[in-house]
């Protein structure tokens, strides 16, 4: 248990100490959240307010995720700090742990402070489910950080993790209506497999319908939609994460092996079907 | 395995696909030795201490460190060796001393940070971020990681790799310190100089084979080179006059007339013949060396090589 202590202490540290860490985790979402805000509105708008927060808090979430877990882990793989952690005796467990509960630790401040900036900036009221809320926002970012961990696994180098990473990342924030209403049958058919689609979903749900996990099954299911497949993907992803971990560069990974990297969008791919084919 | 053994390795192999880095090698370390590992690039030296360490799995043969399976039982074994890797880094904002927390963290027993951060002369620069420190001050904190955990055997790989000659004596007195504290170490270089001072032992590894083990005194006196008696005289020489000495087998004589090279397979007789010469014919001398084959001149000799190729 030291082990994991020392190491999620250490973690948060660095984090802090790291400048590029806080643009990206408050500063870069926080500059989006009062330009769109002013563009589109959202003073004494409830609704338009609410897609700013969904849109500040998914782009937090997956630059924390794919940026924060993912590409961190493979520079400390390319950079040979991970061999030395090798030699000791500690397992792949607890580095995955201390980098779950440091990106946790680093974002939830910032919904905190997002929230009360909306409610007082842009009138937005209190989310009346505000726990199922902050826990739905918790189960997204260590779902996202899961899909980041396997990107670390899954790639070679750092030139094919971000290449991977961008893949990721500008579909969901484009295709998933964090950043756009999904508009037309095409896209709107695209979307249902995206996994930031229902982090959206989800959001918004309890933001604008004021679905809580707790309310009625006929109002809450759009919500445990979403919530079973972001817990699913973090099932998968800490699973194939701990299982491809790789302490060195020198290690390479099979090309067969990357389509892990598929398994963990498996949950959104039957859901997104389920959904189609359920209409 | 003899009963002081702290090491036993027999007829070790590792693959990598087709590419056989270790062939077969057998070699024991004795509690308290200090053993080095001697080879250029691509001889199998790294492969054999990462599969003693826990780091790599062998391909065939038997292996055993303190009684453990590096293969099998890598979790104690690593809990009880101190290793410093040859390419290794740390997170560029971490601390010194925040460092030696952590991985002291990881053993079930440690040495307090305050203890190794004095002894490995970093006190100054406890509270330094790992990117601010220099080559030197970064390889003593890889020393005192290695030793966070009071081991028994350590393995140090290159240890002194890229460093200035300043520094290198400097490790070379800390690897001094460990042994004078009973530790085993296991050294690779390919620095002669590293291995002749340092090493009780010496393995010389070519292509995946050890090609000669024994004391680096040993070593040398296996040469077939030739020791070399440099003097130099106050008066100037002449060749015709110099007398066929006994176990000469070249003499070389500088254009200056007073500096003289003796080639001889029994330096010792050889020496005391040239002395008795000088003294006869009146002939002041100025300076006298005696140079034995070095551990370099033997590895060149077993394989055509220079060590650094």
């Amino acid at each position: 248990m030291k082990s994991y202590i020392a190491l999620i202490k250490l973690d948060l540290k660095l984090a802090l100490r790291l400048r590029t860490v806080i643009f990206f985790n408050y500063l870069f979402p926080m500059i989006f959240f009062f330009t769109i805000g002013t563009f589109i509105g959202a003073k004494g708008d409830a609704k338009a307010a609410t897609t700013v927060v969904t849109m500040s808090v998914t782009l937090g979430i997956l630059g924390n995720g794919l940026f924060g877990a993912g590409i961190r882990a493979l520079q400390e793989r390319e950079m040979n700090i991970l061999r030395r952690y090798k030699v000791t005796p500690i397992t792949p467990t607890p580095l995955l742990v201390a980098s779950m509960v440091t990106g946790f630790t680093i974002f939830l401040p910032y919904i905190l402070v997002l929230l009360t900036l909306s409610h007082f900036w842009y009138q937005m009221p209190w989310p009346h489910h505000m726990l199922s809320l902050v826990a739905f926002i918790s189960l997204g970012l260590i779902a996202f950080r899961s899909i980041g961990l396997i990107i670390a696994s899954v790639a070679n180098n750092m030139q094919e993790g971000t290449i991977l990473v961008q893949l990721l990342y500008f579909p969901m924030l484009f295709m998933s209506g964090a950043t756009f209403p999904i508009r037309g049958p095409v896209f709107s058919v695209i979307s249902k497999f995206i996994p930031a689609s229902y982090l959206v979903k989800g959001m918004q749900s309890i933001m604008l319908n004021g679905t809580g996990f707790f309310s009625a099954w006929h109002d809450s299911q759009e919500l445990w939609q979403a919530a079973g497949a972001l817990l699913l993907t973090m099932a998968v992803g800490l699973t194939v994460g701990g299982k491809l971990f790789r302490w060195e560069k020198e290690e390479k990974i099979k090309g067969t092996a990357k389509l892990w990297v598929l398994a963990v969008m498996l949950p959104f791919a039957v859901i997104g079907l389920w959904q189609i084919l359920g209409k | 395995m003899s009963t002081d053994a702290v090491i036993s390795v027999q007829q070790l192999r590792k693959s990598y696909d087709k590419l056989e880095a270790v062939k077969g090698i057998d070699f024991q370390v004795q509690a308290g030795e200090v053993f080095g590992i001697l080879g250029p690039n691509g001889a199998g030296k790294t492969s054999t201490v990462e599969i003693l360490e826990g780091l790599r799995p062998r391909t065939g043969g038997d292996a055993q460190v303190l009684g453990y399976d590096p293969d099998r039982q890598k979790q104690q074994l690593k809990d009880r060796i101190g290793v410093c890797l040859q390419a290794t880094n740390l997170p560029a904002k971490i601390r010194t001393q925040e460092a030696l927390d952590l991985f002291a963290s990881f053993y079930s027993r440690s040495v307090s940070s305050e203890t190794l951060l004095k002894r490995l002369q970093l006190w100054d620069k406890r509270a330094a971020f790992y990117e601010t420190l220099s080559g030197g001050q970064k390889q003593r904190l890889a020393l005192a990681l290695a030793l966070v955990n009071d081991p028994q055997v350590l393995f140090l790989d290159e240890p002194t790799t890229g460093l200035d000659p300043q520094i290198r004596l400097e490790i070379h007195g800390l690897i001094e310190q460990m042994k004078s504290e009973g530790r085993t170490v296991v050294l690779t270089t390919h620095y002669i100089e590293e291995a002749e001072r340092l090493c009780d032992r010496v393995a010389i590894m070519d292509e995946g084979k050890i090609v000669a083990l024994g004391t680096p005194r040993e070593l040398q006196q296996k040469s077939r080179s030739q020791s070399r008696i440099q003097i130099v005289t106050a008066q100037a020489l002449d060749k015709a006059a110099l007398p066929q000495w006994p176990d000469v087998v070249d003499m070389v004589l500088e254009d200056d007339k007073r500096s003289l090279d003796v080639y001889s397979s029994r330096p010792a007789r050889t020496l005391f013949e040239i002395m008795k010469w000088l003294d006869q014919q009146g002939i002041t001398l100025e300076d006298v060396h005696l140079k034995r084959p070095t551990l370099e001149d033997v590895f060149v000799e077993l394989t055509g090589k220079q060590l650094r190729d």
